[in-house]
């Protein structure tokens, strides 16, 4: 299906819904093809292949919504299940919040390469794909202790079209690459893990293969051994690969439907210092090769930067039409993009050397947080730091605390961002920290 | 994309109490052999002219270049769902999604294809793209293809396909109703509903052919409440493989009052201290436990592979002698269950623990084939584009001779556990956290303080020797709790006695 076939069945999605008695209409054509091969030790253990497609479709109809999806896009399917929409939108109640996104909003939209697809990823073969998965595993193989490995490659290519009853019309095509190691080796207590994932929309950003799996080996390597640490209150250096997660775990309630619905620790505060100034994030949709970015959103507005945290305040939320409607605000965007945290100057041994007790989290294990109040509760496995050195390995421990009053202790912030993926975090140094182990 | 073999339970935040354990013994229906006949009511037959020659025909160029096994998943699901927010059911949706998905397996190794458009030569070109992982000779497909019978687990009065949606409508603005007359403090209500309506076809190599139809339904309730400028919220949710008529007065006043009372007693809610504790988990869905310290663990695909902990424990003492532990598709109407599970096997009860033993591991046809045991019904997928894993179904322990009371009375100073959002597992470290909500401390024996947002870590192994205490009032959850390996999610149900374990790792704070 090509893009010109997915924008006629986009069109004939619209044309049925406003011949039902739609005001407005906003549709959606998916294809994706994606490949996913696994090597497990020697031996190719997975190859799967897929092709999926989609239509989305809203309607509003008399001040009333409903949305529908299917897989099943034969022109008449489609055709009946724009016309139940309409029935079904028209089954609700009005809600005045409900409007197709104003027009002037898809105005000015940037006229960018972002450079999200690479032609030579579709073009790779079975062959090409397992020589990538045997090169990552190539370090690891034959090593001491070693239980099971497998190494995995998943690459892709997405066509997207959009288009409304009020005039938008735009499509995205993107591939995407990315490799993976991990490995399990045995000690005395269990069988420790390690794992490494890279990739991003061109396969020139791969980094060499052999060196995904020689970090998962490390990885597993530095968990031998490794046990529950003190219970206390102390510094915790977060490392970039995984400092994300705790970024995300902060901006998630940044957005009008969480706020609008009292769900949110950030209601009241929009530009009120609440965390600490050293961090700065903003969402940047318009960076070339990043995972996230994009020329418009789901709802058709234009893509440009948004800031999210500068001078230690919220300076924006995510808000699509509707809950910018009833909070009575300009939309910005409903979804994020890439976040990126403005890095500091010093790498991650730096910040370990400046830490005088304290823990180095490698990664999280479950928890959760509560984006009403802050308040989280997060399982972590690193390292002891000892007057700047790096110590034992520790696993089995939580952190516990506050979202707003852990960013509000956050001393530092490294100048390491996380490579892969659409958040650039960097490692970051949380003050004041209640930790719990043995 | 980033991947790792962490596997991951979520709910949401809530349970619901649940009625005892069903007792159900897996139909064994006579197969019956189809020749050119079809499948009795057969929606592939009569919506996209899946018909036997036609099953013959893929599967012949599936098991072109050989195949231990083979086989055609076909689905067909309609889901709707609604959500009302402000006082307003304003956001409704519908959802078609139908495709077949392709398997060619070669001893371990797994070929794999899916296509959303069901016509012969889609599926063709699928069947090639997963033959391709075999290098033999052609098998010949079934002559002919038999039917093991439909189950009857789940089967509605009336399914959800025929529901209009005007008669769900008045779910939602019912729970709204009764929240606000019953707690002038919530600020907001919001209220969502999701049903599905989903049929399946398995057809395999070896000639068996089997239909389901598998109802699903959840009603969510989620509240804020406001006291003194401070914001609290929570919720509670019904969910099951249940019809519209099972949502009646009584469960939605239960499953308001829940999501009022765990919203409400949040005000006075604390954290506990930091470090281990005696830990007791109350019945019901404290099953999470169970789930991430031993169920993951014991999905034979780890152990194939030997990276589970317990690897190496299979008939080994792994728990006091009062600890039985069962992974159950029999259940009718649980989220968990299944006539036949995604490979066509019936499901069934498997113990896994007996009597403080390791008694066994969850199969699928693989893991059976490479350990030489009959599958446990345990393959599951989560739809069509995904290749089957084993998986959990129901999983609970069954009663211990202790009460309830007498567990309390017997921890000097520690928490216990009431609800859950979320948990998490490390399969090779055995290491595992579920995520508290709602809780208690207990002080002297006696249930003192709330206490809210308390991760806890433990290792499953070791939590299993801890578990010094089990009570007599096992019962199954019924929230929609989701597991998720690999990707996948499929639904899950969990049960529990009240359970001592006599020392965690808790997330508390200092201050």
């Amino acid at each position: 299906m090509d893009e010109t076939t997915m924008m006629a069945l986009g069109a004939l999605a619209l044309e049925a819904a406003t011949g039902a008695g739609a005001s407005g209409a906003f549709a959606g054509v998916g294809r994706t093809r994606q490949v996913d091969l696994a090597v497990r030790g020697e031996a190719l253990e997975t190859v799967s292949e897929s092709t999926s497609q989609s239509l989305v479709l809203e309607v509003w109809v008399d001040g009333r919504y409903a949305t529908t999806r299917t897989t099943d896009l034969r022109p008449d399917e489609v055709a009946r299940l724009a016309r139940e929409a309409v029935a079904l939108a028209r089954a609700l109640q009005p809600d005045p919040s409900r409007a197709i996104p104003d027009p002037s909003l898809f105005a000015g939209r940037a006229e960018l390469d972002l450079e999200l697809a690479d032609a030579s990823i579709p073009a790779l073969s079975h062959a090409d794909r397992e020589a990538l998965c045997r090169a990552a595993s190539a370090p690891i193989l034959g090593q001491a202790g070693l239980i099971s490995t497998t190494s995995a490659c998943s690459d892709g290519e997405g066509l997207s079209v959009q288009l409304s009853s009020n005039g938008f019309s735009g499509s995205h095509r993107r591939t995407w690459l990315w490799l993976s190691s991990e490995v399990t080796l045995q000690d005395a207590a269990g069988r420790p893990e390690g794992w490494m994932s890279a990739g991003g929309p061109h396969r020139s950003q791969l980094p060499a293969p052999a060196e995904i799996g020689a970090e998962a080996l490390k990885r597993a390597r530095d968990r031998l051994g490794s046990r529950k640490g003190p219970s206390g209150r102390t510094t915790l250096v977060v490392e970039a690969r995984v400092a994300g997660q705790i970024l995300s775990r902060l901006l998630s309630p940044a957005n009008g439907a969480n706020v609008q619905q009292g769900r949110s620790f950030w209601a009241g505060r929009l530009d009120q210092p609440a965390v600490s100034p050293a961090l700065v994030v903003r969402d940047e949709p318009l960076l070339a090769r990043m995972p996230g970015s994009r020329l418009f959103d789901g709802e058709g507005i234009r893509a440009a930067t948004l800031p999210l945290i500068e001078g230690g305040a919220l300076r924006n939320l995510y808000l699509d039409t509707t809950y910018a409607r009833r909070l009575g605000m300009a939309p910005t965007t409903g979804s994020a993009s890439n976040r990126v945290v403005q890095p500091g100057s010093r790498d991650l041994a730096a910040l370990v050397a400046g830490v005088e007790e304290g823990v180095l989290v490698s990664s999280w294990l479950g928890g959760n947080s509560d984006p009403t109040s802050g308040d989280f509760s997060l399982g972590m496995r690193g390292n002891l730091i000892r007057k700047g050195q790096l110590g034992e390995p520790v696993s089995e421990m939580n952190v516990t605390g506050n979202l707003l009053a852990l960013f509000a202790g956050l001393a530092e912030v490294g100048s390491d961002p996380w490579p892969w993926g659409s958040t650039r975090c960097p490692s970051l140094v949380f003050e004041g920290v209640d930790t719990s182990g043995a | 994309m980033p991947w790792s073999r962490r596997q991951v339970l979520a709910a949401g935040g809530v349970l619901v109490t649940a009625p005892s354990f069903l007792a159900c013994a897996p139909k064994q229906a006579q197969p019956q052999a189809l020749g050119s006949a079809l499948l009795p009511n057969d929606p592939f037959l009569s919506w996209f002219g899946i018909d036997p020659a036609t099953l013959r025909t893929v599967m012949a160029e599936l098991t072109s270049r050989g195949a231990d096994h083979a086989d055609l998943y076909f689905q067909h699901t309609r889901s709707t769902s609604l959500r009302l927010e402000d006082g307003i059911i304003g956001e409704a949706s519908a959802r078609v999604e139908q495709g077949v998905g392709l398997r060619c397996v070669v001893g371990d190794q797994v070929g794999y294809a899916f296509t959303e458009d069901l016509s012969l030569p889609a599926m063709l070109q699928a069947a090639r793209t997963a033959a391709a992982i075999a290098t033999g000779a052609s098998r010949p497909p079934p002559e002919t293809f038999a039917s093991t019978g439909p189950g009857d687990r789940y089967s509605l009065t009336l399914p959800w396909e025929e529901v209009g949606i005007a008669q769900r409508l008045p779910l939602l603005s019912r729970c709204e109703e009764l929240v606000r007359s019953k707690e002038a403090a919530v600020s907001k209500v919001s209220v969502s509903w999701s049903d599905s309506d989903e049929r399946v076809l398995i057809a395999d190599s070896e000639g068996r052919i089997s239909l389901d139809r598998r109802p699903m339904s959840r009603l969510w309730v989620s509240l804020v409440a406001e006291r003194e400028g401070v914001s609290q919220s929570h919720g509670s949710n019904l969910a099951g493989r249940h019809g519209l008529e099972w949502y009646d007065e009584a469960r939605l006043q239960q499953v308001c009052d829940e999501a009022i009372a765990r919203t409400m007693v949040l005000f006075e809610a604390r954290r506990p201290p930091a470090g281990e504790l005696p830990v007791v988990l109350a019945a019901g869905a404290s099953g999470i436990l169970l789930h991430e310290a031993i169920g993951h663990g014991l999905e034979a695909d780890f152990n194939r592979k030997g990276t589970s902990i317990y690897s190496d424990k299979l008939n080994q003492p792994i728990a006091p002698d009062f600890v039985t532990i069962v992974d159950d598709g029999t259940q009718p109407g649980e989220r968990g269950a299944l006539n036949v599970d995604d490979e066509g096997n019936p499901t069934e009860r498997t113990v896994l623990v007996q009597g403080g033993v390791l008694r066994s591991y969850l199969h699928d046809r693989i893991s059976a084939a490479h350990y030489g045991v009959p599958s446990t019904g345990s393959g599951r997928r989560e739809s069509y584009k995904h290749p089957v894993l084993p998986r959990m179904r129901s999983t609970y322990m069954e009663n211990g001779p202790h009460s309830r009371e007498e567990i309390i009375a017997s921890v000097k100073h520690g928490i216990i556990a009431e609800t859950f959002t979320n948990g998490q597992v490390q399969i090779g470290a055995g290491d595992y956290t579920f995520y508290i909500k709602n809780g208690w401390l207990i002080e002297d024996g006696k249930v003192t303080a709330p206490i809210k947002d308390v991760n806890i870590i433990g290792n499953g192994p070791e939590s299993l020797r801890r578990v010094t205490m089990a009570a007599n009032d096992s019962k199954l959850d019924s929230g929609g709790w989701t597991c998720g390996k690999d990707g996948q999610g499929v639904p899950v149900s969990q049960g529990m006695p009240t359970v001592l374990v006599s020392a965690m790792t808790v997330g508390g704070t200092r201050g």
